[in-house]
């Protein structure tokens, strides 16, 4: 930032003075770490840290594996997994128009043997995994292999995002209607709060639709919006707040504006508190009490100099650490290119190591706690937040906002602001549009940054292979009885978990799904129903 | 004489549009006309577009290493369909290996990371001769 202002235009003042110093206020709009409304962190002082990991997941569930045990290896203590564009878009390795990116920026993962092969050897029981792979057949193979390996389901710790709301225009298309996707959310949440009670069935992701160039307010705002609704649907289907909101987390990405970064983190930590108790009626202190993970932003790093790219995850790790953050994964120094590399790996977690455990940051919680400037940060944040919130559902029921494309135009908008302030030098890059350097003498890591990973031609030929050689009266019968799932109200978890025991892939249980709700199987065009003439 | 026009997609499963949205924003800002087709463009869909928009040129942004297959398969497309229509090509992955690669392959122009708009602008402009677009 050149200016005083931040991200979100709010201005900055050289001094802060005690703008509320009646102390009554305190307990109202801070409370002690622990405490409602939780602005100054979830739990009671521990000591303890965040939990430490690195986003994964590369080549086949094979090498991936691999990877996540080189990561436990190094001392990473969760497990973050990311699907290829194909599997993060619900569609098989062999389809046509995955065929030059399978296990190239991420797992490819399409059956329920690619999960088992996934985490074979990761103690589950000990473990949480955290999966961006599409939530409803995380959870289906997680139950299932909690099942298989004599592990109650409730034991499971973790989480997968839901992202009913924004995927479709800025990250990852499901190519789904969007009150499907919802449903598809909703059913994933409704079934964690029952058989995997600690395991967080709903992660808001704010993370992926930040980077289409939001600032901190906007993240928030629309992160709430999405929140505000799938709660609401959840309570329409009858059910209690307190027995699914205390397993609703968020993932937020964090910028290179220090401050109102960690001011976002806490005022979002008040703002859900609030609505929870408030507007929800939640009772339980763990619904009102949200833990914030966070996954440093890739759109701050450049491709030039990508050494800068490390300075660049450890000051965000500080500022995360200062917010009290319940998990960590540093986009590392080649995300300009690529998903990380093992180098890149070694770097990113040895960076959270060093500030974790060589700085004292975990000495003392929420540091900012009581700083003139910090308070009246979080403060305006925090209005600013509520008042977008608040001007979006002033324009119609956000569903149909999703529906009438109003989202993506805003996207679309922050894209074309943000690829603005890069070029003019509002937003300011060392080593990209200011202290460039000739590519000549830019060498430094680059090496390791611009290594590719091939896409996985032999994958293709494994499912079809695979495809051939099962059950297929048993397999039709599977996706038949899920296809009347979707048609009626049941939760169509139970289904899917049948289908995968039957063989399906996870491209075809989401054809049945679209197919079901009167939507072509393939929105692609290249393939045909497997139910054929049956409906 | 009429304004250029840019036919601008990403090809394959890449789905990381912001580029692509920018440098949209940035042609029509300069005066060309942009026929947008956002993500999961194939070579086939891209030379229909081309054919049914009667495009002077094209656009490709990538943050995805498919560019390096799909460029080919569109420049070959393009001959066979009669079509002398430049391909460009932009995105933070492409390093200067690839992007000489591309050149030698035919593509028109190639633009990394660190590309400043108005050599972009310049580009297309200089290979969109003017009687092109008349």
């Amino acid at each position: 930032m050149k200016s005083n202002t931040t991200r979100s235009n709010i201005e900055l003042r050289p001094v802060y003075g005690p703008n509320d110093p009646n102390a009554d206020a305190y307990s109202e709009r801070f409370g002690n770490p622990g405490e409602y409304p939780y602005t100054r962190g979830t739990r009671a002082y521990s000591g303890q840290g965040w939990i430490q990991r690195e986003l994964s997941g590369e080549g086949d569930a094979k090498r991936s594996n691999e990877q996540l045990k080189y990561l436990m290896s190094i001392g990473q203590t969760g497990l973050d997994v990311i699907g290829d564009s194909p599997t993060m878009s619900l569609m098989d390795p062999d389809h046509p128009l995955a065929r030059y990116t399978v296990g190239t920026q991420g797992v490819s993962l399409c059956r329920h043997d690619d999960y088992r092969e996934l985490l074979e050897g990761i103690p589950l029981e000990q473990m949480s995994v955290s999966s961006s792979c599409p939530s409803m057949f995380t959870v289906a193979s997680l139950y299932m292999l909690a099942k298989e390996r004599d592990i109650s389901p409730g034991n499971l710790r973790g989480s997968v995002i839901e992202w009913p709301f924004y995927a479709e225009h800025c990250s990852y298309a499901y190519k789904m209607p969007f009150d499907l996707h919802l449903r598809m959310s909703c059913d994933v949440i409704e079934f964690c709060a029952r058989e995997m009670p600690r395991f967080h069935g709903y992660l808001e992701d704010t993370y992926f639709f930040s980077e289409a160039g939001l600032n901190a307010v906007e993240e928030a705002a629309l992160g709430f919006v999405e929140i505000r609704h799938i709660v609401r649907t959840l309570l329409a289907r009858g059910l209690d707040i307190d027995s699914f909101a205390p397993r609703i987390a968020i993932l937020t990405n964090c910028s290179m504006d220090f401050y109102e970064e960690i001011a976002k983190i806490r005022a979002m930590r008040r703002i859900f508190a609030r609505m929870m108790k408030e507007e929800f009626g939640a009772k339980d202190p763990r619904s009102q009490a949200v833990n914030i993970a966070v996954h440093t932003s890739g759109l701050s790093l450049t491709t030039e100099q990508p050494a800068n790219n490390i300075v660049r995850g450890a000051v965000q790790t500080v500022a995360l650490g200062l917010a009290g953050v319940s998990a960590l994964e540093i986009s590392t120094f080649d995300e300009g290119y690529r998903t990380p590399s093992k180098e890149a790996h070694l770097v990113g977690l040895r960076t959270q190591q060093v500030v974790d455990l060589e700085t004292n940051i975990n000495s003392v919680q929420d540091p900012f706690g009581g700083s003139w400037f910090m308070e009246s940060l979080t403060d305006e944040v925090e209005a600013k937040i509520l008042d977008m919130v608040n001007d979006i559902e002033s324009k119609g029921d956000p569903a149909e906002l999703v529906n009438s494309g109003y989202f993506k135009q805003f996207f679309h908008g922050t894209m074309g602001r943000y690829h603005h302030q890069v070029h003019d030098g509002e937003v300011v890059k060392v080593g990209m549009n200011v202290h460039e350097m000739p590519a000549e003498e830019d060498t430094l890591l680059r090496d390791i940054s611009e290594e590719k990973i091939t896409p996985l031609f032999d994958r293709v030929e494994q499912i079809k292979r695979f495809r051939e050689g099962r059950d297929h009266p048993r397999l039709l019968d599977a996706l038949d009885e899920l296809y009347g799932v979707v048609q009626s109200d049941e939760n169509m978890l139970e289904a899917v978990i049948a289908c995968n025991e039957a063989g399906a892939t996870m491209g075809e249980i989401a054809g049945i799904l679209r197919q079901a709700w009167g939507t072509p199987y393939d929105p692609y065009g290249h393939l045909e129903s497997p139910l054929g003439a049956r409906r | 004489m009429s304004s250029i026009r840019v036919v601008v997609g990403v090809l394959g499963m890449d789905q990381h549009e912001l580029g692509a949205v920018g440098i949209a924003k940035m042609l029509r800002d300069n005066g060309m006309e942009v026929i947008y087709t956002g993500c999961f463009n194939t070579p086939e869909t891209i030379v229909q577009t081309v054919i049914e928009e009667d495009a002077d040129v094209i656009g490709i942004s990538s943050h995805s290493w498919e560019y390096l297959y799909y460029t080919p398969e569109l420049l070959s497309l393009l001959e066979q369909n009669d079509l002398d229509i430049p391909v460009i090509v932009g995105g933070s992955v492409i390093t200067e290996e690839d992007a000489k690669a591309m050149l030698d392959k035919g593509v028109a122009a190639v633009f990394g990371s660190g590309a400043v708009v108005t050599d972009m602008i310049d580009a297309v402009r200089r290979l969109v001769p003017d009687d092109a677009t008349s």
